[in-house]
Protein backbone atom coordinates (compact mmCIF):
# COMPACT_ATOMS: atom_id res chain seq x y z
CA UNK A 1 0.00 0.00 0.00
CA UNK A 2 2.90 1.89 0.43
CA UNK A 3 4.52 2.15 -2.61
CA UNK A 4 0.66 2.39 -3.94
CA UNK A 5 0.80 5.61 -2.42
CA UNK A 6 3.79 6.81 -3.22
CA UNK A 7 3.45 6.09 -7.15
CA UNK A 8 0.45 7.97 -6.74
CA UNK A 9 2.42 10.85 -5.27
CA UNK A 10 5.20 10.45 -8.03
CA UNK A 11 2.72 10.43 -10.93
CA UNK A 12 0.71 13.82 -9.85
CA UNK A 13 4.02 15.32 -8.32
CA UNK A 14 5.56 17.47 -11.75
CA UNK A 15 2.16 18.72 -12.42
CA UNK A 16 1.35 19.99 -9.44
CA UNK A 17 5.09 21.33 -9.00
CA UNK A 18 5.14 23.37 -11.83
CA UNK A 19 1.46 24.54 -10.79
CA UNK A 20 2.96 25.26 -7.66
CA UNK A 21 5.94 26.85 -8.23
CA UNK A 22 4.64 29.38 -11.38
CA UNK A 23 1.25 29.68 -10.60
CA UNK A 24 -0.53 28.94 -7.02
CA UNK A 25 3.13 30.14 -5.61
CA UNK A 26 3.43 33.60 -6.73
CA UNK A 27 -0.14 33.71 -6.66
CA UNK A 28 -0.30 33.55 -2.69
CA UNK A 29 3.06 36.24 -2.86
CA UNK A 30 0.56 38.25 -4.89
CA UNK A 31 -1.62 38.43 -2.13
CA UNK A 32 1.32 39.35 0.23
CA UNK A 33 2.33 42.59 -2.51
CA UNK A 34 -0.70 43.44 -2.62
CA UNK A 35 -0.91 44.94 1.04
CA UNK A 36 2.71 46.24 1.31
CA UNK A 37 3.98 49.36 -0.66
CA UNK A 38 7.06 48.56 -2.62
CA UNK A 39 8.58 49.42 -6.09
CA UNK A 40 11.10 47.04 -7.36
CA UNK A 41 14.10 46.65 -5.33
CA UNK A 42 13.04 48.81 -1.71
CA UNK A 43 12.42 47.28 1.17
CA UNK A 44 8.33 46.39 1.51
CA UNK A 45 5.75 48.77 3.97
CA UNK A 46 2.26 47.04 5.23
CA UNK A 47 -0.15 49.39 4.19
CA UNK A 48 -3.46 47.23 4.70
CA UNK A 49 -5.84 47.88 2.12
CA UNK A 50 -4.95 51.04 1.03
CA UNK A 51 -3.35 49.82 -2.39
CA UNK A 52 -6.83 48.40 -3.22
CA UNK A 53 -8.09 52.35 -2.48
CA UNK A 54 -5.88 53.62 -4.52
CA UNK A 55 -6.58 51.22 -7.83
CA UNK A 56 -10.11 51.81 -6.80
CA UNK A 57 -10.25 55.41 -6.37
CA UNK A 58 -8.01 55.91 -9.82
CA UNK A 59 -10.30 57.00 -12.59
CA UNK A 60 -8.24 55.23 -14.74
CA UNK A 61 -8.78 51.88 -13.40
CA UNK A 62 -12.49 52.19 -14.05
CA UNK A 63 -11.64 53.19 -17.80
CA UNK A 64 -9.74 50.19 -18.45
CA UNK A 65 -12.58 48.08 -16.71
CA UNK A 66 -15.47 49.51 -18.59
CA UNK A 67 -13.44 49.23 -21.95
CA UNK A 68 -12.91 45.60 -20.70
CA UNK A 69 -16.21 44.57 -19.88
CA UNK A 70 -17.59 46.32 -22.72
CA UNK A 71 -15.04 44.64 -25.42
CA UNK A 72 -15.42 41.17 -23.71
CA UNK A 73 -19.42 40.91 -23.64
CA UNK A 74 -19.46 42.03 -27.50
CA UNK A 75 -16.73 39.43 -28.53
CA UNK A 76 -17.67 36.70 -26.22
CA UNK A 77 -21.56 36.84 -27.36
CA UNK A 78 -20.87 37.81 -31.05
CA UNK A 79 -18.30 34.60 -31.12
CA UNK A 80 -20.91 32.51 -29.83
CA UNK A 81 -23.41 33.53 -32.62
CA UNK A 82 -21.26 33.30 -35.43
CA UNK A 83 -19.86 29.94 -34.10
CA UNK A 84 -23.37 28.75 -33.58
CA UNK A 85 -24.53 29.85 -36.75
CA UNK A 86 -21.38 28.24 -38.70
CA UNK A 87 -21.92 24.93 -36.64
CA UNK A 88 -25.28 24.51 -37.60
CA UNK A 89 -24.21 25.33 -41.47
CA UNK A 90 -21.77 22.75 -41.12
CA UNK A 91 -24.07 19.98 -39.67
CA UNK A 92 -26.80 20.62 -42.42
CA UNK A 93 -23.98 19.69 -44.89
CA UNK A 94 -21.15 22.37 -46.87
CA UNK A 95 -19.34 22.02 -49.84
CA UNK A 96 -16.09 20.66 -49.49
CA UNK A 97 -16.31 20.00 -45.64
CA UNK A 98 -12.95 19.02 -45.00
CA UNK A 99 -11.36 22.13 -46.91
CA UNK A 100 -14.05 24.30 -45.18
CA UNK A 101 -13.34 22.95 -41.58
CA UNK A 102 -9.47 23.67 -42.43
CA UNK A 103 -10.35 27.45 -43.99
CA UNK A 104 -12.31 27.84 -40.41
CA UNK A 105 -9.35 26.66 -38.11
CA UNK A 106 -6.65 28.73 -40.50
CA UNK A 107 -6.99 31.75 -38.21
CA UNK A 108 -6.13 29.40 -34.94
CA UNK A 109 -2.20 29.35 -35.79
CA UNK A 110 -1.96 33.06 -36.44
CA UNK A 111 -0.52 34.88 -33.20
CA UNK A 112 -1.13 37.82 -32.24
CA UNK A 113 1.22 39.73 -33.20
CA UNK A 114 1.13 38.67 -37.34
CA UNK A 115 -2.74 39.37 -36.57
CA UNK A 116 -2.22 42.69 -35.80
CA UNK A 117 0.06 43.30 -38.42
CA UNK A 118 -2.73 42.25 -40.73
CA UNK A 119 -5.98 43.80 -39.32
CA UNK A 120 -3.48 46.78 -38.97
CA UNK A 121 -2.35 46.93 -42.50
CA UNK A 122 -6.28 46.86 -43.78
CA UNK A 123 -7.44 49.38 -41.90
CA UNK A 124 -4.36 51.49 -42.29
CA UNK A 125 -6.24 54.79 -43.09
CA UNK A 126 -3.83 55.52 -46.43
CA UNK A 127 -3.04 52.41 -47.72
CA UNK A 128 -5.24 49.92 -46.19
CA UNK A 129 -7.63 47.91 -48.65
CA UNK A 130 -10.54 47.57 -45.65
CA UNK A 131 -9.86 51.37 -45.40
CA UNK A 132 -10.51 51.79 -49.50
CA UNK A 133 -13.49 49.23 -49.43
CA UNK A 134 -15.14 51.72 -46.65
CA UNK A 135 -14.16 55.09 -48.48
CA UNK A 136 -15.92 53.22 -52.17
CA UNK A 137 -19.07 52.57 -50.25
CA UNK A 138 -18.85 56.28 -48.12
CA UNK A 139 -18.66 55.20 -45.03
CA UNK A 140 -16.43 56.59 -42.34
CA UNK A 141 -13.12 54.81 -41.62
CA UNK A 142 -11.98 53.28 -39.34
CA UNK A 143 -9.28 55.90 -37.46
CA UNK A 144 -8.10 53.62 -35.02
CA UNK A 145 -5.21 55.23 -33.30
CA UNK A 146 -7.39 58.95 -33.18
CA UNK A 147 -10.53 57.99 -32.39
CA UNK A 148 -10.44 55.66 -28.99
CA UNK A 149 -14.21 54.00 -29.71
CA UNK A 150 -12.25 53.02 -33.50
CA UNK A 151 -9.57 51.31 -31.88
CA UNK A 152 -11.99 49.42 -29.87
CA UNK A 153 -13.57 48.23 -32.68
CA UNK A 154 -10.55 47.00 -34.08
CA UNK A 155 -9.70 45.43 -31.18
CA UNK A 156 -12.89 43.45 -30.79
CA UNK A 157 -12.74 42.28 -34.43
CA UNK A 158 -9.30 41.20 -34.23
CA UNK A 159 -10.33 39.47 -31.19
CA UNK A 160 -13.30 37.64 -33.09
CA UNK A 161 -11.03 36.74 -35.83
CA UNK A 162 -8.63 35.30 -33.73
CA UNK A 163 -10.90 32.70 -31.21
CA UNK A 164 -13.41 32.30 -33.46
CA UNK A 165 -12.28 29.34 -34.36
CA UNK A 166 -11.94 27.69 -30.72
CA UNK A 167 -15.56 28.43 -30.02
CA UNK A 168 -17.02 27.11 -32.94
CA UNK A 169 -14.66 24.28 -32.88
CA UNK A 170 -16.51 23.45 -29.38
CA UNK A 171 -19.81 24.27 -30.69
CA UNK A 172 -19.78 22.38 -33.97
CA UNK A 173 -18.45 18.91 -31.66
CA UNK A 174 -21.65 19.26 -29.80
CA UNK A 175 -24.18 19.63 -32.72
CA UNK A 176 -22.37 16.61 -34.19
CA UNK A 177 -22.72 14.35 -30.89
CA UNK A 178 -27.11 15.31 -31.10
CA UNK A 179 -28.88 12.03 -31.90
CA UNK A 180 -29.96 12.20 -35.45
CA UNK A 181 -33.38 10.11 -34.58
CA UNK A 182 -34.26 12.92 -32.50
CA UNK A 183 -34.79 14.99 -35.82
CA UNK A 184 -35.69 12.10 -37.93
CA UNK A 185 -39.18 11.85 -35.57
CA UNK A 186 -39.34 15.69 -35.51
CA UNK A 187 -39.19 16.09 -39.25
CA UNK A 188 -41.70 12.80 -39.07
CA UNK A 189 -44.16 15.21 -36.97
CA UNK A 190 -44.02 17.73 -39.19
CA UNK A 191 -41.64 19.93 -37.56
CA UNK A 192 -40.09 23.39 -39.55
CA UNK A 193 -36.52 23.46 -39.65
CA UNK A 194 -37.25 26.50 -37.15
CA UNK A 195 -39.04 24.17 -34.83
CA UNK A 196 -36.36 21.61 -34.97
CA UNK A 197 -33.62 24.26 -34.23
CA UNK A 198 -35.79 25.89 -31.55
CA UNK A 199 -36.95 22.60 -29.56
CA UNK A 200 -33.99 20.27 -30.27
CA UNK A 201 -30.92 21.82 -31.57
CA UNK A 202 -30.66 24.84 -29.00
CA UNK A 203 -31.84 23.27 -25.69
CA UNK A 204 -29.66 20.05 -26.36
CA UNK A 205 -26.71 22.58 -27.11
CA UNK A 206 -27.25 24.93 -23.98
CA UNK A 207 -24.72 23.30 -22.41
CA UNK A 208 -21.67 23.25 -25.11
CA UNK A 209 -22.87 27.31 -25.17
CA UNK A 210 -22.27 27.39 -22.01
CA UNK A 211 -19.33 26.27 -22.09
CA UNK A 212 -17.60 28.10 -24.50
CA UNK A 213 -19.13 31.22 -23.07
CA UNK A 214 -17.35 30.21 -19.69
CA UNK A 215 -14.09 29.71 -21.26
CA UNK A 216 -14.36 32.67 -23.37
CA UNK A 217 -15.19 34.96 -20.60
CA UNK A 218 -12.52 34.07 -18.68
CA UNK A 219 -10.06 34.20 -21.25
CA UNK A 220 -11.05 37.23 -23.14
CA UNK A 221 -11.23 39.03 -19.73
CA UNK A 222 -7.12 39.06 -19.67
CA UNK A 223 -7.28 40.55 -22.97
CA UNK A 224 -3.71 42.23 -23.38
CA UNK A 225 -1.64 42.05 -26.93
CA UNK A 226 -3.75 42.98 -29.08
CA UNK A 227 -4.49 46.14 -27.41
CA UNK A 228 -0.82 46.82 -26.45
CA UNK A 229 0.28 46.05 -30.40
CA UNK A 230 -2.29 48.10 -31.39
CA UNK A 231 -2.83 51.47 -29.08
CA UNK A 232 -0.70 50.42 -26.16
CA UNK A 233 -4.28 52.11 -24.39
CA UNK A 234 -3.98 55.58 -25.95
CA UNK A 235 -4.65 57.98 -27.00
CA UNK A 236 -4.74 59.32 -23.59
CA UNK A 237 -5.20 56.05 -21.83
CA UNK A 238 -8.31 56.01 -23.56
CA UNK A 239 -8.43 52.75 -24.81
CA UNK A 240 -6.58 51.04 -22.07
CA UNK A 241 -8.16 47.41 -20.45
CA UNK A 242 -7.59 45.98 -17.20
CA UNK A 243 -4.68 44.02 -18.36
CA UNK A 244 -2.92 46.98 -19.82
CA UNK A 245 -3.15 49.23 -16.76
CA UNK A 246 -2.26 46.38 -14.79
CA UNK A 247 1.23 46.08 -16.59
CA UNK A 248 1.35 50.03 -17.03
CA UNK A 249 1.37 49.96 -13.16
CA UNK A 250 4.01 47.69 -12.43
CA UNK A 251 6.48 47.79 -15.27
CA UNK A 252 5.86 51.76 -16.16
CA UNK A 253 4.87 53.36 -12.63
CA UNK A 254 6.33 50.84 -10.49
CA UNK A 255 3.48 50.47 -7.83
CA UNK A 256 4.33 47.01 -7.54
CA UNK A 257 1.62 47.52 -4.62
CA UNK A 258 -1.31 48.32 -6.81
CA UNK A 259 -0.20 46.07 -9.77
CA UNK A 260 -0.37 43.47 -7.03
CA UNK A 261 -4.27 44.58 -6.08
CA UNK A 262 -5.17 45.22 -9.85
CA UNK A 263 -4.39 41.80 -10.51
CA UNK A 264 -6.68 40.27 -7.41
CA UNK A 265 -9.51 42.74 -8.87
CA UNK A 266 -8.90 41.13 -12.33
CA UNK A 267 -9.36 37.50 -10.80
CA UNK A 268 -12.62 38.79 -9.46
CA UNK A 269 -13.82 41.09 -12.34
CA UNK A 270 -13.48 37.73 -14.73
CA UNK A 271 -15.54 35.76 -11.78
CA UNK A 272 -18.26 38.16 -11.70
CA UNK A 273 -18.82 38.83 -15.41
CA UNK A 274 -18.73 34.65 -15.82
CA UNK A 275 -20.79 33.94 -12.79
CA UNK A 276 -24.62 34.16 -14.46
CA UNK A 277 -23.25 31.43 -16.98
CA UNK A 278 -21.51 29.39 -14.13
CA UNK A 279 -24.68 29.44 -12.35
CA UNK A 280 -26.95 28.66 -15.51
CA UNK A 281 -24.14 25.72 -16.12
CA UNK A 282 -24.41 24.35 -12.41
CA UNK A 283 -28.50 24.21 -12.94
CA UNK A 284 -28.24 22.51 -16.25
CA UNK A 285 -25.92 19.75 -14.86
CA UNK A 286 -27.97 19.51 -12.42
CA UNK A 287 -31.10 18.85 -14.65
CA UNK A 288 -28.93 16.07 -16.22
CA UNK A 289 -28.16 14.47 -13.13
CA UNK B 1 -37.94 22.91 -56.27
CA UNK B 2 -37.29 26.34 -56.33
CA UNK B 3 -36.79 26.64 -52.57
CA UNK B 4 -34.24 24.08 -52.65
CA UNK B 5 -32.14 25.91 -55.30
CA UNK B 6 -32.42 28.87 -53.43
CA UNK B 7 -31.00 27.38 -49.86
CA UNK B 8 -27.84 25.70 -51.89
CA UNK B 9 -27.41 29.42 -53.43
CA UNK B 10 -27.78 30.96 -50.16
CA UNK B 11 -25.15 27.97 -48.42
CA UNK B 12 -22.48 28.44 -51.23
CA UNK B 13 -22.65 32.30 -50.51
CA UNK B 14 -22.11 31.68 -46.24
CA UNK B 15 -19.48 29.45 -47.44
CA UNK B 16 -17.81 32.21 -49.73
CA UNK B 17 -18.66 34.80 -46.89
CA UNK B 18 -16.56 32.40 -44.09
CA UNK B 19 -13.90 31.88 -46.47
CA UNK B 20 -13.59 35.60 -47.02
CA UNK B 21 -13.32 36.59 -43.62
CA UNK B 22 -10.89 33.83 -42.70
CA UNK B 23 -8.53 33.54 -45.13
CA UNK B 24 -8.44 37.14 -46.83
CA UNK B 25 -6.13 38.66 -43.64
CA UNK B 26 -3.75 35.77 -43.96
CA UNK B 27 -3.33 35.02 -48.02
CA UNK B 28 -3.36 39.49 -48.37
CA UNK B 29 -0.33 39.00 -46.23
CA UNK B 30 1.62 36.09 -47.76
CA UNK B 31 0.81 37.40 -51.07
CA UNK B 32 1.77 40.75 -50.40
CA UNK B 33 5.52 39.50 -48.87
CA UNK B 34 5.54 38.27 -52.38
CA UNK B 35 4.73 41.41 -54.51
CA UNK B 36 7.13 44.70 -55.69
CA UNK B 37 6.00 47.63 -53.53
CA UNK B 38 3.60 49.33 -55.62
CA UNK B 39 1.66 46.74 -56.01
CA UNK B 40 1.40 45.91 -52.53
CA UNK B 41 -1.03 49.00 -52.30
CA UNK B 42 -2.65 48.33 -55.55
CA UNK B 43 -6.33 48.26 -54.63
CA UNK B 44 -8.27 46.08 -55.64
CA UNK B 45 -5.32 43.59 -55.00
CA UNK B 46 -3.78 42.88 -57.76
CA UNK B 47 -3.51 38.85 -57.90
CA UNK B 48 -1.52 38.48 -60.85
CA UNK B 49 1.63 39.40 -60.29
CA UNK B 50 5.24 38.39 -60.71
CA UNK B 51 6.39 37.08 -57.54
CA UNK B 52 9.81 38.73 -56.15
CA UNK B 53 12.21 37.55 -52.87
CA UNK B 54 13.27 40.73 -52.55
CA UNK B 55 11.56 42.21 -49.19
CA UNK B 56 13.06 37.96 -48.21
CA UNK B 57 16.57 39.39 -48.71
CA UNK B 58 15.84 42.63 -46.86
CA UNK B 59 14.69 40.90 -44.12
CA UNK B 60 17.91 38.83 -43.82
CA UNK B 61 19.75 41.35 -44.29
CA UNK B 62 18.17 44.24 -41.96
CA UNK B 63 16.79 41.34 -39.53
CA UNK B 64 19.28 39.29 -38.52
CA UNK B 65 17.81 39.47 -34.96
CA UNK B 66 14.44 38.09 -36.73
CA UNK B 67 16.59 34.55 -37.36
CA UNK B 68 17.47 34.12 -34.16
CA UNK B 69 13.98 34.79 -32.43
CA UNK B 70 13.33 32.23 -35.00
CA UNK B 71 15.88 29.83 -33.28
CA UNK B 72 14.67 30.55 -30.34
CA UNK B 73 11.24 30.05 -30.50
CA UNK B 74 12.22 26.47 -31.69
CA UNK B 75 14.09 25.68 -28.43
CA UNK B 76 11.44 27.28 -26.21
CA UNK B 77 8.08 25.06 -28.29
CA UNK B 78 10.33 22.27 -28.37
CA UNK B 79 11.27 22.56 -24.84
CA UNK B 80 7.72 23.57 -23.36
CA UNK B 81 5.82 20.62 -25.18
CA UNK B 82 8.40 17.81 -24.17
CA UNK B 83 7.86 19.44 -20.30
CA UNK B 84 3.76 19.88 -20.76
CA UNK B 85 3.83 16.02 -21.99
CA UNK B 86 6.06 15.10 -19.43
CA UNK B 87 4.27 16.06 -16.70
CA UNK B 88 0.76 15.66 -18.04
CA UNK B 89 1.05 12.34 -18.88
CA UNK B 90 1.18 10.69 -15.87
CA UNK B 91 -0.95 13.26 -14.22
CA UNK B 92 -3.61 12.03 -16.55
CA UNK B 93 -2.99 8.52 -15.94
CA UNK B 94 -3.36 8.68 -12.34
CA UNK B 95 -6.73 11.13 -12.80
CA UNK B 96 -8.32 8.48 -14.70
CA UNK B 97 -7.02 5.30 -12.52
CA UNK B 98 -7.19 6.49 -8.79
CA UNK B 99 -10.09 7.28 -7.28
CA UNK B 100 -9.19 8.49 -3.78
CA UNK B 101 -10.90 11.77 -2.99
CA UNK B 102 -7.27 13.28 -2.42
CA UNK B 103 -5.86 12.46 -5.57
CA UNK B 104 -9.43 13.93 -7.52
CA UNK B 105 -9.25 17.20 -5.68
CA UNK B 106 -6.00 17.96 -7.15
CA UNK B 107 -7.04 17.29 -10.59
CA UNK B 108 -9.73 19.89 -9.47
CA UNK B 109 -6.98 22.17 -8.32
CA UNK B 110 -5.25 22.47 -11.28
CA UNK B 111 -8.22 23.44 -13.27
CA UNK B 112 -9.28 26.24 -10.47
CA UNK B 113 -5.62 27.98 -9.94
CA UNK B 114 -5.97 27.98 -14.03
CA UNK B 115 -8.81 31.27 -13.46
CA UNK B 116 -5.58 33.31 -12.50
CA UNK B 117 -4.51 35.73 -15.60
CA UNK B 118 -1.15 34.83 -16.78
CA UNK B 119 -0.39 38.48 -17.16
CA UNK B 120 -1.42 38.36 -12.55
CA UNK B 121 1.36 35.90 -12.17
CA UNK B 122 4.57 37.93 -14.32
CA UNK B 123 4.10 40.46 -11.39
CA UNK B 124 5.13 38.02 -8.57
CA UNK B 125 7.70 36.38 -11.13
CA UNK B 126 9.43 39.20 -12.24
CA UNK B 127 11.75 40.07 -9.14
CA UNK B 128 11.61 36.05 -7.98
CA UNK B 129 12.87 35.36 -11.93
CA UNK B 130 15.87 37.75 -11.44
CA UNK B 131 16.64 36.81 -8.40
CA UNK B 132 17.16 33.34 -9.86
CA UNK B 133 18.97 34.32 -12.97
CA UNK B 134 16.29 32.58 -15.04
CA UNK B 135 15.14 36.05 -16.80
CA UNK B 136 15.76 35.95 -20.61
CA UNK B 137 16.33 32.32 -20.55
CA UNK B 138 14.87 29.52 -22.94
CA UNK B 139 14.33 27.43 -20.07
CA UNK B 140 11.86 30.22 -17.86
CA UNK B 141 10.07 30.60 -21.12
CA UNK B 142 10.09 26.94 -21.81
CA UNK B 143 8.72 26.07 -18.41
CA UNK B 144 6.32 28.99 -18.12
CA UNK B 145 4.38 27.82 -21.35
CA UNK B 146 4.49 24.19 -20.39
CA UNK B 147 2.83 24.94 -16.94
CA UNK B 148 -0.34 27.42 -18.83
CA UNK B 149 -1.02 23.96 -20.84
CA UNK B 150 -0.23 21.39 -17.81
CA UNK B 151 -4.07 21.93 -16.61
CA UNK B 152 -5.47 21.57 -19.76
CA UNK B 153 -2.89 18.97 -20.58
CA UNK B 154 -4.15 16.18 -17.80
CA UNK B 155 -7.32 16.50 -18.34
CA UNK B 156 -7.47 15.99 -22.02
CA UNK B 157 -4.80 12.72 -21.04
CA UNK B 158 -7.73 11.71 -18.47
CA UNK B 159 -10.65 11.59 -20.94
CA UNK B 160 -7.96 9.70 -23.49
CA UNK B 161 -6.36 7.88 -21.03
CA UNK B 162 -10.59 6.91 -19.53
CA UNK B 163 -11.23 5.07 -22.88
CA UNK B 164 -7.69 2.46 -22.85
CA UNK B 165 -9.57 -0.40 -20.36
CA UNK B 166 -8.64 -1.23 -17.47
CA UNK B 167 -8.13 -4.95 -17.99
CA UNK B 168 -5.30 -4.14 -19.62
CA UNK B 169 -3.77 -2.74 -16.61
CA UNK B 170 -4.86 -5.66 -14.83
CA UNK B 171 -3.30 -8.32 -17.47
CA UNK B 172 0.46 -5.83 -16.73
CA UNK B 173 -0.15 -5.98 -12.98
CA UNK B 174 -0.44 -10.00 -13.01
CA UNK B 175 2.67 -10.13 -15.30
CA UNK B 176 4.42 -7.95 -12.04
CA UNK B 177 4.82 -4.62 -13.86
CA UNK B 178 4.85 -1.90 -11.62
CA UNK B 179 2.37 1.10 -12.65
CA UNK B 180 4.95 3.39 -14.21
CA UNK B 181 5.79 0.64 -16.24
CA UNK B 182 2.48 -0.13 -17.21
CA UNK B 183 2.16 3.61 -18.14
CA UNK B 184 5.64 3.57 -19.92
CA UNK B 185 4.78 0.47 -21.95
CA UNK B 186 1.45 -0.07 -22.34
CA UNK B 187 -0.83 2.40 -22.01
CA UNK B 188 0.81 5.68 -22.74
CA UNK B 189 1.59 4.46 -26.52
CA UNK B 190 -2.31 4.07 -26.32
CA UNK B 191 -3.30 7.23 -25.30
CA UNK B 192 -0.64 8.95 -28.24
CA UNK B 193 -3.87 10.69 -29.68
CA UNK B 194 -4.21 12.46 -26.68
CA UNK B 195 -0.50 12.91 -26.30
CA UNK B 196 -0.61 14.41 -30.33
CA UNK B 197 -3.59 16.51 -29.29
CA UNK B 198 -1.77 18.16 -25.78
CA UNK B 199 1.22 18.79 -27.83
CA UNK B 200 -1.22 20.83 -30.93
CA UNK B 201 -2.09 23.39 -27.82
CA UNK B 202 1.47 23.86 -26.18
CA UNK B 203 2.91 24.14 -29.53
CA UNK B 204 0.36 26.94 -30.85
CA UNK B 205 1.00 28.99 -27.62
CA UNK B 206 4.46 28.49 -27.12
CA UNK B 207 5.32 29.47 -30.90
CA UNK B 208 2.71 32.02 -30.91
CA UNK B 209 3.08 33.87 -27.39
CA UNK B 210 3.88 37.52 -27.13
CA UNK B 211 3.22 38.32 -23.64
CA UNK B 212 6.06 35.93 -21.62
CA UNK B 213 7.98 36.87 -24.36
CA UNK B 214 7.38 40.87 -24.10
CA UNK B 215 7.72 40.21 -19.76
CA UNK B 216 10.51 37.88 -19.59
CA UNK B 217 13.12 37.84 -22.37
CA UNK B 218 14.95 40.29 -23.94
CA UNK B 219 18.08 39.56 -26.00
CA UNK B 220 19.27 36.07 -25.48
CA UNK B 221 15.92 33.88 -25.45
CA UNK B 222 13.97 36.92 -27.45
CA UNK B 223 11.46 34.74 -29.69
CA UNK B 224 10.34 35.67 -33.04
CA UNK B 225 7.06 37.18 -32.31
CA UNK B 226 8.66 39.91 -29.91
CA UNK B 227 11.14 40.91 -32.97
CA UNK B 228 8.01 40.91 -35.05
CA UNK B 229 6.46 43.46 -32.65
CA UNK B 230 9.44 45.88 -32.51
CA UNK B 231 8.91 45.72 -36.17
CA UNK B 232 5.63 46.76 -36.18
CA UNK B 233 6.54 49.02 -33.22
CA UNK B 234 8.70 51.18 -35.73
CA UNK B 235 5.86 53.26 -36.13
CA UNK B 236 7.25 55.93 -38.50
CA UNK B 237 8.85 54.04 -40.90
CA UNK B 238 7.22 50.75 -41.57
CA UNK B 239 8.16 48.73 -43.94
CA UNK B 240 5.46 47.01 -45.17
CA UNK B 241 6.90 44.27 -47.80
CA UNK B 242 9.83 42.97 -45.12
CA UNK B 243 7.23 43.21 -42.20
CA UNK B 244 4.90 41.10 -44.39
CA UNK B 245 8.04 38.50 -45.32
CA UNK B 246 8.56 37.78 -41.29
CA UNK B 247 4.82 37.83 -40.51
CA UNK B 248 4.62 35.02 -43.43
CA UNK B 249 7.99 33.23 -41.96
CA UNK B 250 6.71 33.38 -38.46
CA UNK B 251 3.47 32.06 -39.65
CA UNK B 252 4.01 29.78 -42.43
CA UNK B 253 5.07 26.77 -40.24
CA UNK B 254 2.23 26.90 -38.15
CA UNK B 255 -0.28 27.46 -40.06
CA UNK B 256 1.01 24.09 -41.80
CA UNK B 257 1.21 22.21 -38.34
CA UNK B 258 -2.33 23.03 -37.25
CA UNK B 259 -3.64 22.26 -40.44
CA UNK B 260 -1.78 18.96 -40.94
CA UNK B 261 -2.91 18.36 -36.84
CA UNK B 262 -6.40 19.53 -37.29
CA UNK B 263 -7.86 16.17 -36.50
CA UNK B 264 -5.73 15.97 -33.37
CA UNK B 265 -6.88 19.08 -32.50
CA UNK B 266 -10.54 19.04 -32.67
CA UNK B 267 -10.34 15.59 -30.64
CA UNK B 268 -8.30 17.40 -27.81
CA UNK B 269 -11.06 20.27 -27.48
CA UNK B 270 -13.85 18.40 -27.61
CA UNK B 271 -12.14 15.99 -24.76
CA UNK B 272 -10.90 19.24 -23.09
CA UNK B 273 -14.21 20.68 -23.31
CA UNK B 274 -16.64 18.52 -22.34
CA UNK B 275 -15.06 17.31 -19.32
CA UNK B 276 -12.81 19.95 -17.87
Amino acid sequence: MREALATRLGMIAPAQALIAAVIAGPALYLVWLSFHTSSYGAAAVFVGLENYARVLGDAYFWRALANTAVIVLVVVHLELLLGLAMALLFASGVPLRRVMLAVVIAPYAVSEVAAVVMWRFMTDPDVGHVSALLRAVGLPMLEWSVVPAHGMVLVALLSVWLHLPFTFLILYAARLALPTELYEAARIDGATGWQAFRRITLPLLIPALLVAALFRLIFAFRLFSEVWLLTQGGPARSTEVVAVYLYLEAFRYNAFGAAAATGWLMVVGSLVLAAPYLWRLKRAARDAA
Amino acid sequence: MRRRQFATVGKLAACALIALWSLAPIVLIVTSSLKPENEIFAVPPTLGFSPTLKHYAALWERWPDFFAALGNSLIVTVGATLIALAASIPAGYAYSRFQQRWVQASAFWLIVVRLIPPIVVTLPLFPLVNALGLADTHLLLAVLYATFFVSLGAVVMRSFFDQVPRELDEAAAVDGAGRWMTLIRIIAPLGAQGALAVAVFVIVFAWNDFLFAFIFSATRAKTAPLVLSEMVGNFDGVDWGVLFAAATVQLAPILVFVLAAQKHLVAGLSAGATKG
